[in-house]
């Protein structure tokens, strides 16, 4: 159980998936990248709202999202397709980014190429060859220390930080044990037990990152005019039965176990350590932007646990729903993979449960389809942002 | 007798976990880390919690071992616990203390 087996990268690293990415560059290419992707065989688009008219630490943060995101090893071949030329994140820019992966990794520009239709027919044509490459690679064994593990959650409810996230620290502990190294952002989410984390800091920089990234969320919300109390925990949380942001915190940091935090991340920034361990990352509570910056950081596989069911699903980053709640299990059995709601009638321990989760993360890991991916339910990815639009 | 769900020893409430709590019912924590057993004085809906002792105004609610925030008032054994008896002590702006100014992250 200490392997997996997944596509190996020209760079060392390893997929689980092996993704032909249609990329957009910015806004305006949306369209273009839906038509090119719907017309080949595995190809998954991932558009979004931004790239265009942003200030400049935004614009960098888009091209950190998207560079990221075309890097991870999950992806065996992409095309970035831009509409003209924003100066800082063009399609250029991201693809030099993601050059020393040494992927397959091809550009479109829609003005440059003659018009949305040639565009459509060049990135379509470049597609069906990209997807011929990635259909003639295999899967090899590789030890789960090429693993990074994320792991989020959204539509908190009580059994979350009693059942699914507990166990999910239990499996996360699994993977630290053979190698690995998990991951988990939402920073928001720590507020009121910064001294768990801390206590378990490698290091005295790591401890002060970590209250310094919660000090300066609750900041930036109250610089917004907003007493977080207000929106942590969110409505569906309260009416979950959690009352309070260090109640809901406790049960989100469980998510990972024990084990020490060897390095903090700014958002979407891939780890420079490669020591097993944990590894946290500042970001919002917000589960699309999230899950977006930890596939941006290089996670392959992600558990998402969740109270009441949840839908989110990254386009390329597996992403495993876990729950404690038996009636969301029954209620969003389409897109919930995993219930471990089984510890509160007393048909498993915490511990089974968390063998539980591991056993799905390997089988994912190894080419099993989540719910979520066999529907093709790409909706979450999101690039967080701090200014205005100009 | 429905069952609530205790995650540690030191904790002053528990969890309706398996089956919504009425007025008046009897209940029993999970035999694994508690072992207690008490009247409910309030309804309870699935997923929220009930004091397991009287907990004093201005004590600490303690789940996962931990404070999960102070009580506004006394809470009896037995009582609904949730936002009209128990307030936070992080991420609000009216305890002091919070003065830096958010910059680009």
């Amino acid at each position: 159980m200490n392997e997996f087996f997944g596509y190996h990268r020209p760079d060392g690293q390893v997929g689980v998936r092996n993704h032909l990415l249609i990329l957009s560059g910015t806004v305006y290419a949306n369209s273009v990248v839906e038509r090119v992707a719907a017309g080949v065989a595995g190809a998954i688009p991932i558009t979004h709202a931004l790239g265009r008219c942003q200030v400049a630490p935004d614009l960098r943060l888009t091209r950190r999202f998207l560079s990221g995101t075309a890097a991870n090893p999950n992806v065996g071949a992409v095309i970035i397709i831009d509409h003209f030329e924003e100066a800082g994140c063009t399609a250029e820019d991201i693809a030099a980014d993601v050059a020393p992966t040494g992927k397959l990794i091809a550009t479109v520009n829609i003005r440059g190429g003659g018009g949305y239709i040639a565009a459509v027919e060049q990135g379509t044509r470049i597609a069906a060859d990209f997807a011929r490459q990635l259909s003639l690679q295999k899967r090899a064994a590789a030890p789960l220390a090429k693993l990074l593990f994320g792991t989020e959650c959204g539509t908190s409810d009580t059994t979350a930080g009693l059942a699914s996230n507990p166990a999910n620290g239990l499996a996360a502990e699994r993977i630290i044990a053979a190698g690995g190294r998990a991951m988990m952002a939402e920073c928001t989410e720590w507020m009121g037990c910064e001294h768990w984390l801390t206590e378990r800091a490698a290091n005295s920089a790591v401890a002060e990152a970590i209250v310094a990234g919660v000090q300066h969320m609750e900041a930036r919300a109250l610089a917004s005019g907003e007493d977080i109390r207000g929106s942590q925990p969110t409505g569906d949380n309260m009416a979950g039965g959690l009352t309070t942001i260090e109640e809901k915190s406790m049960g989100a940091v469980k998510k990972l176990g024990p084990s020490p935090i060897v390095e903090f991340l700014e958002i979407a920034e891939a780890p420079t350590l490669d020591e097993p361990g944990n590894y946290v990352m500042y970001g919002p509570g917000m589960g699309a932007e999230s899950i977006s910056s930890m596939a941006a950081a290089g996670c392959q596989i992600l558990t998402f646990c969740t109270g009441g069911g949840h839908t989110a699903n990254h386009p390329i980053m597996p992403t495993i729903k876990v729950t404690g709640n038996r009636q969301s299990y029954e209620l969003m059995n389409d897109t919930v993979d995993v219930d471990v709601s089984g510890v509160f009638f007393d048909e498993i321990t915490l511990d089974e449960a968390g063998d539980t989760v591991f056993a799905e993360v390997l089988r994912v890991a190894n080419g099993y389809l989540t719910k979520s991916e066999a529907l093709r339910d790409f909706n979450s990815f999101a690039i967080h942002r701090i200014g205005p639009s100009i | 007798m429905k069952t609530i769900f205790v995650i540690d020893a030191s904790d002053n409430v528990a969890t309706v976990v398996v089956e919504p709590v009425q007025r008046g019912d009897a209940v029993r924590t999970n035999g694994r880390i508690s072992d207690r057993q008490l009247t409910a004085l309030d309804d309870i809906a699935y997923g929220h919690k009930i004091a397991l002792q009287p907990i004093e105004r201005g004590a600490t609610v303690r789940k996962y071992g931990l404070s999960i925030g102070r009580a506004t008032c006394e809470i009896q054994a037995g009582e609904h616990v949730h936002t009209h008896n128990v307030e936070s002590e992080r991420g609000r702006g009216d305890l002091g203390n919070n003065t830096a100014k958010g910059e680009a992250r």
